[in-house]
């Protein structure tokens, strides 16, 4: 199936100073200052240092083997494992998808951190992280409105790197999209380019459905954001 | 004097930078980091005093806090901006030989990350612990790595890695430092590593924070 393509403000994202506060490990509204007051100016500045971009493509032809915990597109086969395996297995069609919020904003955290600016440079990578992750979420809220309307629904995203599926298959999913589709290149070591990019997939069907994420899917021990995070909207990493 | 150091140390502590930052909060109006600095030195205290019994130890407080995660990064940031702005006053007694550094650090993101927020906070810590840090940047090949440790003899090197596609680069990149210049401590970090891996790669200490890390270098040039 054909290409969605998207391209977003950053004032169309709902990227809001409560939102960083939470990242940053305050509850909203109680970053002493000068945090607000930094987060504020860097959102301030923000609509000029992005280019967010993002899309998805459908393939119908979808297989899910739950002996080898594959899931295959097109005949590519990926080695998504059991967590991934267990929530796609009902899905009839899949979306792959990519994201980014642009160079820009990484390059003004690093040009700050560069200057000794660490508060306002760290911000700026904050806001940068929620920019792609929000304007994810709108592309998946269109994605799910569509699939409603012809009585289908979504899964949840899941990404190369999380709960088993290796980052080295970012290149599978990869060959699925034309070269440098939305300005994002993969290095060889399975890197995205700009830094501040997604990708993965969602499931597609009429007996699929969106669960939340629950952390204890996921075999990052160490994650700092382990405990703390809801679990109906799990969607940071 | 120590009460001055006392209280240069717990505007590291706190993040208390200058006179002019409001944070922290209940710090607002007060003289910080910088200018008690200043009437240190003015007042003759060593520089190795001010830096050894004010900014490190400080630094050593707000980083066991991270560690224990009583503290996020925002804090950890705060206080080695204090650090920082106060050891400007400390630079001409660096120059002079007057303060002598712990040792040297050599760090870098290794060859295929270009993640620097983790690395960049242990570079801030182990500054703070009284060390040189040398920041190689992202995207470190072992060649550069190897460069630096022959331009400082006797260094220590920190690898991070972001992504588990990157931190199998590590294992090279310490082998070809360890074979180039044998005996040199290379530590690693970064989300996807391990204990484990520390091990399989030879490397010689892993922390999954930067305190540990600081905890390492002090007990190897102790
Ligand atoms: C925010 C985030 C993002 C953001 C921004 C990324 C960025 N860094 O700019 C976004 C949303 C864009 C993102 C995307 C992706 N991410 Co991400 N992301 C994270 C998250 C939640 C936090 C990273 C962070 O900023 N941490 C804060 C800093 C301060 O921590 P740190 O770098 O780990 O450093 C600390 C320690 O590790 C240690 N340390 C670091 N270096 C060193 C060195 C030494 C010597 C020592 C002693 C210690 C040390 O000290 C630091 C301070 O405590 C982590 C999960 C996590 N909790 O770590 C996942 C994580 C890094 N992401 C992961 C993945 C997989 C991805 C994607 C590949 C997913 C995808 N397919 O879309 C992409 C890749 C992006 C790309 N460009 O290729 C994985 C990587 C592991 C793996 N499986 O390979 C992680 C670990 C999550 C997980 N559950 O597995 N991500
Ligand atoms: S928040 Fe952490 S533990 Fe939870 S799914 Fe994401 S990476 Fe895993």
């Amino acid at each position: 199936m054909e290409l969605q393509e998207y391209r977003f403000r950053f004032d169309e994202l709902e990227v809001s100073i409560d939102i960083i506060e939470k990242f940053m490990g305050y509850e909203p509204g109680q970053a002493p200052e000068p945090m607000p007051q930094l987060i504020n100016e860097v959102l301030g500045i923000a609509h000029e240092l992005c280019d967010i971009r993002g899309g998805y493509i459908i393939k119908q032809e979808t297989n899910i083997n739950r002996e080898f915990k594959t899931m295959h597109i097109n005949g590519t086969e990926f080695d998504v494992k059991k967590i991934i395996t267990n929530q796609l297995r009902k899905m009839d069609n899949v979306a792959l998808f990519v994201c980014t919020a642009g160079p820009g904003i990484s390059n003004y955290s690093k040009d700050l951190m560069h200057e000794g600016d660490f508060i306002k440079g760290y911000i700026a990578d904050v806001v940068g992280s929620e920019i792609v992750e929000s304007a994810m979420d709108k592309i998946q809220a269109d994605l799910e409105r569509q699939m409603e309307s012809r009585g289908w629904h979504i899964t949840d995203r899941y990404s190369p790197g999380y709960c088993g599926w290796s980052v080295g298959e970012q290149h599978k999913l990869f060959s699925f999209f034309p070269k440098d589709f939305c300005g994002i290149t993969l290095t060889p070591s399975s890197l995205m380019q700009p830094i501040k990019s997604v990708s993965g997939v969602i499931g597609i069907g009429p007996e699929v459905r969106r669960k939340g994420y629950v952390c204890n899917m996921c075999d990052m021990v160490n994650c700092i954001y382990r405990e703390k995070k809801d679990t109906k909207k799990a969607d940071r990493c | 004097m120590e009460e001055l150091f006392e209280k240069i140390a717990h505007c590291v502590e706190f993040g208390k930078i200058n006179l002019a930052s409001p944070y922290p909060p209940d710090m607002k109006g007060q003289v910080g980091a910088d200018e008690l600095t200043k009437q240190a030195i003015d007042a003759g205290a060593e520089p190795d005093d001010v830096l050894k019994k004010g900014l490190v130890v400080g630094m050593e407080k707000i980083g066991i806090k991270f560690r224990d995660n009583k503290v996020f990064v925002p804090q950890v940031l705060m206080s080695a901006k204090a650090m920082s702005t106060a050891m400007e006053h400390l630079k001409p007694f660096f120059e002079s030989g007057a303060v002598k550094r712990k040792g040297v650090f050599v760090i870098g993101t290794v060859a295929g990350d270009l993640h620097d927020i983790g690395k960049n906070l242990v570079s801030m810590m182990v500054k703070g612990s009284g060390f040189e840090v040398v920041d190689l940047g992202t995207d470190v090949n072992s060649q550069k790595f190897i460069e630096a440790v022959k331009q400082h003899p006797g260094c220590f090197v920190g690898l991070s890695a972001l992504l588990t596609t990157t931190m199998v680069n590590m294992e090279k990149i310490v082998t070809d430092i360890k074979t180039a210049i044998p005996g040199t401590k290379v530590l690693i970090g970064g989300a996807p590593v391990s204990e484990d891996f520390k091990e399989k790669i030879h490397a010689d200490f892993y922390s999954r924070d930067p305190q540990g890390a600081v905890d390492f270098l002090k007990r190897s040039v102790a």
